[in-house]
């Protein structure tokens, strides 16, 4: 069986690149993080996050960091994740790919009386 | 108590994700549940890691790991049968208890929707099977009356009908134009055939037919509409899911070859005939089959049984036939003639039994009946007046209930009506077995009643 592709790719998945971006984060803060930027919209449950971390491990998106003690709270050591070229990459064409999405939208005039 | 529960649900989980992620998993839960307390961010915690569960689960025994190292492909033996498996572990336990419980789970839906199908063809095969016999029946009226002229409503005949479930509105009007007709032209009573009739036209004007989707709910309504005017059992509008035979009117009296074929294959339905220790004699008779084919087999196993101490009938697979094997046989049991009710044909000379039947020695004889609640038609009028004469002990369930007085008339191919066209004289009440079936004398199981009519048979012949 191939590797789980992403092509196209997951929301989730494109949430937690998003999550990466400027900072490397453990699974708990992306799973918050993800939440502050979709407004609590996406809550990713331990089952999903995990797979789609490893999904994007798999496909060289994201790298995993050693383990290291969480440097807010200094409690117990945690695996770190961070974006790599490959992932950034990924994102920026995704983002691209919406923002011609939201482009038409705009242009039909279905975002009425909201801005976006 | 709650990371217990989740660590515990975790092993639904295939081993590859639970080794590299599962205390992460647990991690996070706990993080989250330090963070979110009280009675609704804790709900919404659930419902969240319920809806994870349902997602990632059947996703993660989909998913195979990638090799963290390329792992040098296993040497094949010759020869030796090589097998790939998906993963290279045995299933866990808790994996065997889930995929228990669902192939449990489908398993009950499977027998559930079984049990629901035989239900709804149960339910459908009397009345079609009842709707044969209503033609052999007819078929005998109409010898004896010299009438020939097809009984059906020949407008309708020839049409095909729109897929069950789905008769159009004008199509409903004109089902129900040709079943004012069909009362009009054949009901026994001429006047409340008008009264029914309007009452019909009235409903119909009014629109009450048009609400009803359901084809068999229409064929009960208008049978209710019918019987408020006429409270007669024996009236009937029905619908038959699986379509009817073709109208088989230039076959006129003559019996089909496939029937006689059949009978001839079957012995005439008489699956068994035999005599029991004690000299009990026993008859499996699963259907009444029509004398001009059958007559000389039923001679012949009612000959064998001649001398037998006591007669066992077994209807509980007869599915009637015709009324005037009934009779035949119930010639048998009697000494001289007895009056013999059949709803379906007018009081006549024809009407009393042929007994004493020359060289019977059944006369005296006691007599059971095992009846079941497949017991249908034929053999309802058979257990009845035996019963009703005091002739026969019934053993069993109360029969399935279908008198089928009425002269079947077939409307389209899915709707038929019962017309009763003679008024048989019931000398014992006023209803028969119609709807309400025949009650045994002694409630038991279908598969209980041989047992507890060879044990009262004995008990009887002790006695003597």
């Amino acid at each position: 069986m191939p590797k789980r592709t992403l092509d196209p790719l997951p929301s989730a998945a494109f949430q937690i690149l998003l999550a990466l971006v400027g900072e490397d984060l453990h699974g708990y803060a992306i799973m918050r993080q993800v939440a502050e930027q979709t407004e609590g919209r996406i809550r990713l449950g331990p089952g999903t996050l995990y797979s789609s971390i490893r999904s994007l491990l798999e496909n060289g998106l994201i790298e995993e960091l050693d383990a290291r003690e969480d440097a807010d709270t200094g409690d117990e050591r945690r695996r770190y994740y961070r974006l790599s070229s490959a992932g950034r990459k990924l994102a920026c064409a995704e983002a691209q790919r919406l923002a011609d999405v939201l482009r038409v939208a705009r242009a039909k005039k279905i975002l009425r009386g909201r801005y976006v | 108590m709650s990371e217990k529960l989740y660590a515990w649900l975790l092993r639904l989980y295939p081993a590859h994700f639970r080794e590299e992620y599962g205390d992460e998993a647990l991690r996070l839960f706990r993080d989250r549940a330090r963070d979110e307390r009280g009675f609704f961010p804790r709900l919404r915690l659930w419902l969240d890691l319920f809806v994870d569960f349902t997602i990632s689960v059947p996703r993660e025994y989909l998913h195979v790991p990638a090799p963290r190292v390329a792992a040098a492909a296993p040497p094949r033996f010759n020869g030796l049968p090589a097998f790939y498996v998906l993963q290279n572990e045995s299933p866990r336990p808790a994996a065997l208890l889930f995929g228990g419980a669902l192939s449990l789970v489908a398993l009950t839906t499977c027998w559930v929707s079984l049990n629901e199908a035989h239900n709804i063809s149960n339910s459908a095969a009397p009345p079609f099977a009842g709707a044969r016999n209503y033609q052999e029946f007819s078929r005998s009226s109409r010898s004896e009356s010299g009438q020939t002229a097809p009984r059906y409503a020949s407008s309708h005949t020839a049409r095909t009908t729109a897929q069950p479930g789905t008769p159009d509105l004008s199509e409903r009007s004109r089902i129900v134009e040709s079943a004012i007709a069909n009362v009009k032209e054949h009901y026994v009573d001429r006047e409340a055939a008008q009264k029914m009739a309007d009452a019909l036209a009235m409903h119909e004007k009014r629109g009450d037919y048009n609400a009803v989707a359901d084809p068999a709910a229409f064929a009960a309504l208008m049978t209710q509409h019918l019987r408020e005017v006429t409270p007669d059992r024996h009236l009937t509008f029905d619908y038959f899911e699986e379509p009817l035979p073709p109208p088989t009117v230039a076959q006129g009296a003559e019996v089909s070859p496939q029937y006689r074929e059949a009978m001839k294959q079957q012995n005439c339905t008489f699956e068994k005939v035999e005599i029991l220790p004690r000299n009990i004699g026993y008859l499996k008779l699963n259907s009444f089959p029509d004398p001009d084919v059958c007559r000389v087999a039923a001679m012949a196993a009612m000959t064998y049984v001649n001398h037998a101490d006591a007669l066992i009938f077994d209807l509980r697979d007869n599915r009637g036939g015709s009324a005037e094997m009934v009779q035949l046989i119930g010639a048998y049991l009697f000494d001289h003639p007895e009056y013999w009710y059949n709803p379906r044909e007018a009081t006549s000379a024809q009407s009393w039994t042929q007994s004493p039947v020359p060289g019977s020695d059944l006369a005296g004889k006691p007599v059971f009946i095992l009846t079941s609640s497949r017991t249908i038609s034929g053999a309802e009028q058979f257990s009845y007046n035996l019963k009703m004469l005091k002739r026969a002990t019934l053993i069993g369930e109360t029969t399935a209930g279908a008198a089928h007085a009425g002269v079947f008339h077939r409307l389209d191919d899915h709707f038929g009506m019962g017309i009763p066209e003679v008024r048989a004289i019931n000398p014992y009440s006023d209803g028969d077995w119609a709807e309400a079936g025949v009650a045994p004398n002694v409630q038991a199981s279908a598969d209980a009643a041989l047992d507890i009519a060879l044990k009262l048979a004995r008990a009887r012949l002790a006695k003597k």
